[in-house]
């Protein structure tokens, strides 16, 4: 970026930390040298602070309102609910505690008047046994109303559910930790048409979150899609894995994980043939077997490199093909990235490479996940 | 999942960030000795809840600085804030400056909250957000929509392409420059007055 650019554009890079040292120099530069940009850009600046601090500000305002409210209400049921568990238990131990004194005083008295004095007693104790008994039997029914409550706030804090019936699926996985991902074009574009009207991805733990076609090689059959929430995280560190930049060697053990329904899938295999369908090179052939809605999920070597990406599987019908599947080399994914404007930057470092197969496969679960695909 | 351990630094820049999960902590763990203090104090719980979120809103506008400490726990803190601005609700209604002077003894300043600073600060902070509020509602659509749904309502590029109806998000961009541009005339002249 030049500063000679949109005052704005530089202004939200100043703000945000992210000109180079030579462009604070050359701003530096300028700024002396032109006191009307300099007051423009100061200008700009403190707008640009301003107006984000302002719209977080509303947000936690508003946040902070409903949450009041939550409060207030769960008070309310809170405060009704110790009105019939507890107030009655105080006033019969106090009457049992009269009750018994009144025996011992009347022991020392009268011999006769004992006996009555124990039976009420004894009346006494029951009751205060039943209500024991209830007072139990009504927090066991808060706890389970509580738990609902728990399991209430949980879905509500879920992002909305998507908004009509899933036409594809397939899987997808984190290209940077932000939000950049991939899968395969034909989960979005079937047979070449973009009639999507959204895609979301599902995580593993079931959260949705609605994702943006960034661009796409329909003849490699990659989509590099991003999620829309701002601030996205797939999890709390970088990648654990890195993608390759040379093409894998035959006969490497490879695996992946997918979603072909629900749940997580693992399948191992490996490198059949270097290159796929009619000597594509920028496929790999596989024996491994995959299903249906595995497409777009990573195949990844023995170090935790994804090495590509599930395409296709073999049909029966072409009799020795059966079990093999195809993948795309991850060259044609890093080929694509070049075309993002901004590219985003991939991990380098890996962090599986000396794990066990468990281990990694539970360090991908936040990476991997389902991707959605619903009808327009 | 384990549940993680917070430390206050932790729950507080959670609290910058706007986390709801932690800030419904912050509210159930400090609400009710808030509440409980008020009612002594001749308030009710409504005045509690109005009091207690304008003391979140100013722990939160404190910890948007990533440079601020806490020298107590969040919950001194919010405490501290809360009694504060109980005493000066009071003082204006019932206009006796004296008995601020009294009510407030000497265990804030022992735990070095300077409630008074931190309050002062919040409302001039509130005040600017209204200046500029004002000049955002004056400079007209698309600008007004358009800056909003970016800077209040956390719209990426690519929604508010969509929703405005530009064929892609470099466009939007482009038109939310613009829209910068009349807010800072706007704005800058306004505050010129």
């Amino acid at each position: 970026m030049s500063i000679s650019n949109n005052i704005w554009e530089v202004a939200e890079a100043y703000v945000a930390g992210t000109l180079t040292e030579s462009e604070l120099g050359e701003l530096a530069s300028r700024m002396q040298s032109d006191a009307v940009f300099a007051k423009e850009f100061n200008e700009s600046t403190e707008l640009i602070g301003s107006i984000t601090a302002s719209g977080k500000n509303k947000r936690f305002k508003t946040m902070v309102g409903e949450i009041a409210q939550e409060q207030a209400n769960k008070q309310k049921n809170a405060g009704k609910r110790k009105l019939i568990n507890f107030s009655s238990l105080p006033q019969v131990w106090k009457t049992a505690a009269v009750a018994a004194s009144v025996a011992i005083l009347t022991s020392t008295i009268t011999i006769w008047s004992l006996k009555p004095a124990i039976k009420r007693n004894d009346s006494q104790y029951t009751n205060i046994s039943r209500e024991v008994a209830n007072t139990k039997k009504m927090q066991a029914g808060q706890q389970a109303e509580l738990k609902q409550l728990r399991e209430i706030i949980k879905e509500n804090n879920k992002p909305a559910p998507p908004p009509s019936d899933v036409r594809y699926s397939g899987t997808g996985f984190a290209l940077t930790n932000d939000g950049y991902f991939v899968t395969s074009n034909h989960v979005i574009h079937n047979n070449n048409k973009s009639d999507f009207d959204s895609v979301y991805i599902q995580n593993h733990d079931g959260q949705y979150y609605k994702a943006y076609l960034v661009t796409y090689d329909a003849d490699a059959d990659i989509a590099i899609m991003k999620v829309e929430k701002k601030n996205f995280r797939f999890g709390k560190g970088e990648l654990p894995y890195t993608i390759a930049t040379s093409k894998a060697g035959l006969g490497s053990q490879i695996f992946t994980l997918g979603f072909p329904n629900e749940d997580i899938v693992y399948a191992e295999g490996y490198i059949h043939a270097k290159n796929g369908i009619e000597g594509n090179d920028q496929q790999y052939t596989l024996q491994l077997m995959a299903e249906h809605g595995q497409s777009g999920s990573p195949v990844i070597d023995q170090k935790g490199a994804v090495i590509g990406i599930l395409t296709a599987i073999g049909s029966q019908a072409e009799g020795n093909n059966y079990g093999s599947s195809y993948a795309v080399s991850s060259k044609a994914l890093i080929e694509l990235m070049h075309k993002i404007p901004n590219e985003p930057r991939l991990n380098k470092t890996n962090k599986l490479s000396r794990l066990s197969r468990e281990e990694q496969i539970a360090k991908m679960e936040n990476y991997t996940f389902s991707v959605k695909v619903y009808k327009k | 999942m384990q549940s993680p351990i917070y430390t206050d630094q932790k729950l507080l820049s959670a609290l910058a960030a706007g986390d709801r999960k932690v800030t419904e902590m912050i509210y159930q763990q400090n609400f009710t000795i808030i509440n409980g203090w008020l009612i002594k104090n001749g308030g009710s719980s409504a005045d509690a809840a109005d009091l207690f979120q304008e003391a979140l809103m100013v722990l939160f506008g404190k910890a948007q600085d990533s440079d601020f400490t806490l020298t107590c726990s969040i919950g001194t803190y919010l405490f501290a804030i809360s009694k504060h601005l109980w005493y000066k609700k009071l003082q204006r209604q019932s206009r006796e400056p004296i008995q601020l002077d009294e009510r407030l003894g000497g265990d804030e300043d022992e735990q070095g909250i300077a409630s008074e600073d931190d309050i002062n600060v919040h409302h001039e902070r509130e005040v600017h957000f209204e200046q500029l509020d004002s000049a955002l509602e004056q400079i007209g659509e698309p600008c007004r929509s358009l800056l909003k749904a970016f800077y209040h309502h956390d719209k990426s590029m690519h929604v508010i392409a969509a929703d405005f109806g530009y064929t892609n998000p470099e466009n939007a961009k482009t038109q939310k420059y613009k829209c910068l541009g009349r807010l800072r005339k706007l704005f800058y002249s306004m505050q010129a007055k």
